[in-house]
């Protein structure tokens, strides 16, 4: 192993900042960028204090500026619904975001952005479009069943995010990938409830990963960064005991590819 | 909403947000529910006699259906985490009593201190929040003889509440029941203009 994990000294107190970096390239504006075998990447205002090279630790300090935190963004799928499904007749509408930690961030841009509706195994592309300013895909009135639907945004890092529809009311077991690059497979029920433990596989072209960090957020956090970090056990799963209201997004980034998956709390 | 809550949420749901007390709550109400053999009351076949006004009340109301409005919630002002929960279907009654400082960790300590300062910064709103989530497991995944002692009692079953009639109040002319009115010379009054009255 020839990574490192980062800390950064924030007043006195080493917190992880980065798992396993491979990358460090300091800039000439103070800021030092870094890069994990799993293709995360984030720029820090920081100057390396210390590097303990057998230990594979590696430590920053915060300089006195703001932390610049530009991170990777992600794309995520949001019903747009009080109660997390839709019934026969109604209009399905979802929100689409972009952003970090289930905070939209400003400017989102269609260029490359497509999204596919898949139900019983049969994928169709369905238009994305803009709404007093936020983006949406309209799917109209659906039939009764259950309806996975995901978005894909092309470019140098590819962007996916993907959401299970329930029009009417279904249980959602056994539920099958789609097969995208990088994924997240709710591993019984796909949506689930407060109180309970939520497991999900994380796969990449269909294939479990193994070790790979998956955050997890909710709708309304207080934190500035991914609340929950999970790490995925030898077939590709991980867990979590879901304590907040709302909505979770789980998202996941390997090789230049990062996926989200929004479960949706149904009543 | 059109599908059962958990009961967590149904909790939540009413009370209004997450607090250890209120998951001490459900813990007594499901494990009530458990032991009794029991569904939620729907027409006052449950009775809980609570002897105390915080939180975790919400959640028997929420979860075993024993509500103000339905007359059988009954609040003893005792300052005690203990609860009386009874079936009149099979006649059985619990009590279930929170053990001294059975939920002080340190954890817990530092969220009365986040919630005693009111005002919070955002790292310490989003401290306060990471501190819910721990509670949450913590609670709800410790063994219940270890959050309280329980044992079966005899219990002797309030009447179920009674309609009574309603009378005018002769000095602000509002409804009172009747059994609430005390009777003047000049007709019924009122418990609040007795009592601006001097009682008189």
């Amino acid at each position: 192993m020839c990574e490192s994990n980062v800390y950064l000294n924030r007043a006195g107190r080493e917190e992880l900042l980065m798992e396993r970096v491979d990358r460090i390239i300091p800039a000439e504006d103070g800021s030092i960028f870094l890069e994990s075998v799993f293709g995360e990447r984030r720029v820090v205002k920081a100057r390396i204090v210390e590097m303990e090279l057998v230990r594979h630790r590696i430590v920053l300090e915060e300089t006195p500026e703001a932390m610049v935190a530009e991170r990777i963004q992600e794309i995520w799928l949001e019903p747009a619904t009080d109660h997390g499904h839709f019934h026969e007749g109604e209009e399905v509408i979802l929100r689409v975001f972009k952003g970090y930690n289930m905070k939209p961030g400003d400017g989102f841009s269609r260029d490359g952005l497509e999204a596919f509706a898949v139900a019983e195994g049969v994928k169709r592309a369905v238009p994305v479009q803009e709404r007093q300013g936020s983006l949406e895909i309209n799917l109209g009135q659906e039939a009764d069943g259950l309806l996975q639907v995901y978005v894909r945004q092309q470019g140098e890092h590819e962007l996916y995010g993907k959401v299970v529809l329930e029009i009417g009311h279904h249980h959602h077991h056994g539920l099958q990938p789609l097969g995208l690059p990088l994924e997240i497979v709710p591993a019984g029920y796909s949506h689930a409830r407060l109180g309970e433990n939520y497991e999900f596989q994380v796969l990449a072209a269909g294939e479990p990963v193994a070790g790979l960090e998956v955050k997890a957020t909710y709708a309304g956090t207080h934190h500035r960064d991914y609340p929950h970090r999970l790490r995925t056990d030898d077939n590709g799963r991980a867990r979590i005991f879901l304590t907040a209201r709302g909505n979770y997004l789980f998202s996941v980034t390997h090789k230049n590819i990062t996926s989200t998956f929004t479960l949706v709390k149904s009543y | 909403m059109c599908k059962d809550m958990s009961p967590v949420e149904a909790a939540i749901q009413f009370h209004g947000h997450i607090c250890p007390g209120l998951l001490m709550g459900v813990r007594v109400a499901e494990f009530a529910l458990n032991k009794l053999g029991v569904g939620p009351d729907v027409n006052e076949e449950l009775v809980a006699v609570v002897e105390t006004d915080s939180c975790g009340v919400d959640a028997i109301q929420a979860i075993l259906g024993c509500t103000f409005g339905k007359g059988n919630l009954i609040f003893k002002d005792y300052g005690k985490n203990v609860y009386t929960i009874a079936s009149r279907e099979n006649g059985q009654a619990i009590r279930i009593a929170q053990k001294f400082r059975s939920s002080h960790t340190p954890e817990s300590q530092r969220y009365r201190e986040l919630v005693r300062k009111g005002s919070l910064t955002e790292a310490e709103a989003a401290e306060k929040e990471e501190l819910i989530g721990l509670l949450f497991e913590q609670l709800m995944s410790t063994p219940f003889e270890e959050l309280f002692d329980w044992k079966e009692i005899d219990f002797e079953f309030p009447p179920k509440a009674r309609m009574h009639a309603t009378v005018q109040c002769v000095l602000c002319g509002e409804g009172v029941t009747d059994i609430k009115a005390t009777e003047t010379a000049q007709g019924p009054v009122c418990p609040g203009c007795l009592a601006e009255n001097g009682g008189r």
